[in-house]
């Protein structure tokens, strides 16, 4: 405990003038969730790849990456086997069935016969596929599709998940099974590492956050730690509802005020003051409660988790 | 202290990545298959039998049918292992991100180039049997030496493999194939001695025909079923030995980029 599973320093990888990733440092501890917290086009998917060798970062900067004490530019055989990706496309192979699919991976392992059918099993069981087994991939659902594709990652019994964007399509049910099974997998040893832009996949998993933007750090913590960044409470006014008289009575009060082109926000630690401020309001027009990552993003950068690039 | 057990060994890699085209194509057989086992025959069946009928005397020492059917069972080779690695690759690679999902198991891109050529060059050694067998059966086809076809249908397989890995590496939209199959392949199967011998061509196209790969393999193949072999035969295997690590080399480099960026 405490060993540093991945080790990422100062690495960028350029696309023509794009910074995709840009300097970008972090340690990862062995039986620990760890995030990667950003926009699209921030930069997640493409340090993913470099960390299993699916990109390769540029040499020209001083960059490093050590996963279990190899390097991906050398040793990129060596970390897949002691790891399981889950990328973000399901690429299945959509020609065979979801059994299939598993025995045709199991055999990159070197694992065959007996021991891939009961590890298939195994596998299919804990991802709830069971019934589904002869099933095409065409048949299944997002959610079936998402969980054959996180069995297939753990054929080898893996001691490092790589998820890319986990959950990102998926309903709220399924979302719940899928973070239940990953927690289920920390606790018996296995370090995760995810990409997410869903704030509450962060909050809710893991035990470190890294937010990012255009490729670089933001802020980096445990999601509670993180938190202590920014006032407790806010009230969210959809624009265009602030009543103008309100405005003046919020600039002495101490309370911060965050506009963007569709929500204000009112950012304060004492609950007291914004109950003031929202019994001036319409009750339908203001949403008041605890403050989130997706506000820490917003207080750094300037943008929202969810923005369009 | 614990001995880690480490990737499997590169035999059984290309082997994972050969098993799942096996099985992915095995799944469909009969409609993969089947027409283009066919095709040969039909072609066969028309042109030989049809032309043969005009056709008096002898081409390098083979009734017409004969001359012609040893011809394609190079082409049949030829056409199975461009599709598969052409169309084949540029769908895996664009569409169904195949190669991704692979990517994420223990093997490099590299054992993925490779298995998908052995895997074409199976089935240019699977498709010159069959036709082979249908042939021999119908007693158009003798010579015991024959037996050696599907040897040479393996090599033609792979040559073809890595010319459309090659092809495919500069292709960003599908379309752009046809220029591959109608500007080359099709030439090919016209001046590679498969239709007509390539000693009747003019002193200037003789030197592209010998320019080609299929001229060498249809020459191997001939030369067997004659049961005569000459000097040159050399100079054929020398041309595919070449051809297989020059262009499989610029291949590998460049399909390399696409699937690690």
């Amino acid at each position: 405990m405490g060993d540093k599973v991945i080790t990422v320093e100062n690495v960028s990888k350029r696309y023509g003038s794009i910074h995709a990733v840009d300097g970008l440092s972090f340690e990862v501890s062995a039986s620990t969730c760890f995030a990667l917290l950003g926009p699209n086009g921030a930069g997640k998917t493409t340090m993913m790849k470099m960390i299993y060798g699916k990109a390769e970062r540029d040499s020209a900067s001083s960059g490093k990456i050590n996963v279990f004490g190899f390097d991906p530019a050398n040793d990129e055989l060596s970390i897949k086997y002691l790891s399981g990706v889950v990328p973000q496309d399901n690429n299945l192979d959509e020609e065979l069935n979801v059994e299939e699919n598993l025995k045709v991976y199991s055999r990159f392992y070197d694992i065959t016969g007996r021991k891939a059918q009961d590890r298939i099993t195994f596998l299919l069981d804990f991802l709830e596929l069971s019934e589904r087994k002869k099933a095409a991939i065409r048949e299944l659902s997002g959610g079936m599709k998402r969980r054959l594709v996180i069995a297939r990652a753990l054929i080898n019994e893996p001691r490092l998940l790589i998820l890319d964007e986990p959950t990102t399509g998926l309903d709220p049910q399924v979302r719940h099974v899928i973070w239940e099974k990953l927690r289920h997998l920390k606790q018996g040893g296995t370090t995760l590492l995810l990409t997410t832009h869903y704030m509450e996949e962060a909050s809710q998993l893991c035990d470190s956050v890294l937010i990012m933007n255009k490729g670089a750090r933001v802020i980096e913590g445990h999601p509670s730690d993180l938190l202590k960044n920014i006032e407790k409470y806010v009230i969210e006014i959809p624009n265009g509802k602030m009543p103008d008289g309100i405005r003046g009575s919020i600039d002495s009060t101490g309370i911060r005020i965050d506009e963007t082109m569709e929500m204000t926000r009112l950012f304060s630690n004492d609950m007291d003051k914004l109950k003031l401020i929202a019994d001036m309001l319409d009750r339908k027009e203001y949403y008041m409660r605890q403050s989130n990552l997706e506000d820490i993003f917003l207080k750094t950068t300037g943008r929202k988790l969810n923005e369009q690039q | 202290m614990k001995k880690t057990p480490t990737y499997p060994p590169l035999y059984k890699r290309l082997c994972g990545v050969w098993r799942r085209h096996f099985a992915v194509y095995t799944k469909n057989l009969y409609s993969n298959a089947f027409p283009p086992f066919m095709e040969p025959l039909i072609f066969l069946a028309a042109v030989g039998l049809g032309i043969g009928k005009f056709i008096a005397g002898t081409v390098e020492g083979f009734q017409y049918l004969e001359f012609l059917a040893t011809g394609l069972l190079m082409t049949s080779a030829m056409y199975t292992s461009a599709f598969e690695c052409s169309y084949g690759t540029f769908i895996r690679l664009e569409f169904d991100k195949v190669y991704d999902g692979m990517l994420a198991a223990p093997v490099t891109a590299e054992n993925l180039i490779t298995g998908e050529i052995i895997w074409a060059g199976t089935k240019g050694l699977f498709f010159s049997f069959a036709v082979l067998a249908v042939m021999a059966a119908f007693g158009i086809i003798t010579s015991p030496y024959s037996a050696f076809t599907p040897i040479i249908g393996f090599a033609t397989g792979i040559m073809f493999a890595v010319l459309s890995l090659l092809v495919t590496s500069y292709v960003k939209n599908i379309n752009h194939f046809n220029f591959y199959f109608t500007g080359l392949l099709s030439p090919m199967f016209f001046f590679s001695g498969v239709i007509f011998s390539v000693g009747d061509l003019p002193q200037s196209l003789r030197a592209v025909s010998e320019a080609l790969p299929l001229t060498h393999t249809v020459r191997i193949v001939r030369m067997c079923c004659a049961g005569k072999m000459s000097p040159i035969i050399m100079w054929d295997f020398a041309y595919i030995a070449i051809f297989t690590v020059i262009v499989g080399w610029l291949a590998m480099h460049r399909l390399r980029k696409r699937l690690v960026n």
